[in-house]
């Protein structure tokens, strides 16, 4: 892998030298505001403010790349998020969702994440940068990271064009992942060295901690459970909108079969005697679980999204990741790998049909 | 169980089945009068392919007892490759199913027009295995 070792401040002309360059004509990035980070599209260079530490600030607002979901223009825009938005924008590419040409995904390393509520509640206790260690700290005093990063084993940078990898002190550690990486930096004026960046045994140690995160977890195994699990659910469909990888134009459950409404929901009630309502609760659930089975990057935005504070990671990503293991894929690993459902084995699965 | 005793519980199957394979393997069982339990109806798509598991999810939650998914061999589906596509979609559903413990209420076979027998002993066995299953545990329930 080549790569270039960077200081926190050199970052700053990194990401003003893409723009320069026209390499890129906008980019997201994080940027600090007040006790928080939040997303800015900035396409003046003299805006951008010093990136490092607000890039790795371990705080989740809304994943990036539901923002530029739809994004088929040519102009170019340059993502700076974290492994689970970068895999969410890999897989809207699949999808077609966004123009591959046009955008340039860069990964940084993540921690896992507060909600970012709790992060500008807590943050001086937090700080800007915590490691699993602080993470155990502050989980004793009642400040603990999202239930979807606690299963998360996808936390390096190890995802899209390029990854912006934290090494000991305020050094970061820049690689060109595919060719339209390293063609970015070296347009950004990067000496590139070949840079040992496997990480194996943090990677197997980050895996091994999400796996036992995730036994721990409560499980939803009847459907008198997953009835009870949903009790609350009114239907609002926020878990959708915020889903980076739903992307229907037009949703089943935004039309009349899916959101009966007056004469169609009397119709429906009369037809069994009696309907719940909002109608289509448990469907509208199994439904889009059914839909981002294969895509599913596990980022927890639906449950941050939810009003009525359902665990939704209990449900979205631990029953999407039981399908991926059937078709062995992982959302966003690779843009080249085809959606499980646009492809076949001649012989397969003959186990799981009956 | 409900108030139902299990012996006379009759369960409700849906089968979606291909025209060119499963639904003919149907009519051929009937008109060579091969006896299987009355416990199914048929749904004729034109394809395996053409059974979106919505459909399947649709059934359970109505209360059916169990959904039966019949299509052509693999390699023989009419439009190529409808039944490979078929075959990942139902695995997806089965997987999803399986947590809540439904997996067990939905089968898929393959089944080609000249099968009737074939069709006839997988209708008794579904008919055999959902009435020990008992019934569908969101049978009747307000949703
Ligand atoms: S889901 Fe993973 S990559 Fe995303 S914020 Fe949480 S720990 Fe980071
Ligand atoms: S966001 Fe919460 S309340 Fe709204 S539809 Fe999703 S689960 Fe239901
Ligand atoms: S035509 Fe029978 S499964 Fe496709």
């Amino acid at each position: 892998m080549k790569g270039t070792e960077l200081k926190y401040e050199d970052l700053e002309g990194l990401l003003k030298g893409l723009l320069d360059k026209k390499t890129v004509d906008c980019l997201i990035l994080p940027h600090k505001v007040g006790n928080n980070v939040a997303y800015m599209m900035v396409t003046d260079k003299n805006k951008i403010e010093p990136p490092a530490p607000a890039i790795f600030a371990p705080s989740f607002s809304v994943n990036a790349a539901n923002i530029v979901k739809g994004w088929t223009i040519k102009e170019k825009i340059g993502i700076v998020a974290k492994p689970c938005e970068i895999r969410a924008a890999i897989e809207l590419i699949k999808l077609k969702q966004i123009d591959k040409e046009s955008v340039l995904l860069i990964s940084v390393d993540c921690s896992g994440a507060f909600k970012n509520q709790d992060y500008a509640d807590h943050y001086g206790e937090i700080g800007d940068w915590v490691d699993s260690a602080k993470i155990e700290e502050l989980k004793g005093k009642g400040i603990a990271i999202r239930e979807a990063c606690a299963i998360c084993d996808h936390r390096l940078a190890d995802v899209g064009d390029i990854g912006i990898a934290r090494v000991d002190g305020e050094k970061v550690l820049v690689t060109g992942i595919t060719d339209m990486g390293l063609d970015a930096l070296s347009a950004a004026e990067l000496s590139l060295e070949d840079k040992e960046i496997e990480r194996k045994g943090e990677k197997e140690k980050i895996a091994a901690d999400a796996k036992k995160k995730e036994e721990e977890l409560a499980k939803i195994s009847s459907m008198e459970e997953l009835e009870e699990f949903l009790r609350d659910c009114i239907v609002c469909k926020n878990c959708r909108d915020m889903c980076p990888v739903c992307y229907c134009k037009e949703c089943f459950f935004d039309q009349p079969l899916g959101n009966p409404v007056g004469g169609d929901l009397l119709n429906l009630s009369k037809l069994r005697g009696a309907v719940g309502v909002p109608a289509n609760q448990l469907m509208y659930h199994l439904t889009r679980v059914y839909h981002v089975s294969t895509t599913c990057v596990g980022c927890g935005a639906c449950e941050d999204a939810c009003p009525k504070d359902i665990p939704l990671t209990r449900l979205y990503p631990v029953i999407a990741e039981k399908v991926q293991e059937i078709f062995e894929y992982v959302p966003g690993r690779d843009v080249e790998e085809p959606l499980p459902f646009v492809t076949y084995e001649e012989e397969e699965l003959e186990d799981k049909l009956r | 169980m409900g108030e139902e005793a299990k012996e006379d519980f009759e369960p409700k199957i849906i089968g979606f089945t291909c025209n060119w394979c499963t639904y003919a393997g149907a009519d051929l069982a009937g008109t060579s009068r091969k006896k299987y339990p009355p416990n199914v109806r048929l749904i004729r798509l034109m394809c395996s392919g053409r059974l979106d598991p919505m459909f399947v999810l649709k059934v359970l939650l109505n209360g059916a007892d169990a959904v039966f998914i019949g299509g052509c061999h693999p390699g023989e589906c009419h439009y190529i490759k409808g039944n490979f596509y078929a075959r990942r979609r139902i695995a997806a559903i089965r997987t999803i199913l399986k947590q809540f413990g439904l997996d067990n209420r939905v089968r898929a076979e393959w089944c080609s027009a000249s099968e009737g027998d074939k069709f006839a002993r997988i209708m008794k066995e579904m008919a055999e295995d959902i009435k020990k299953l008992g019934p569908n545990p969101m049978r009747g329930k307000i949703l």
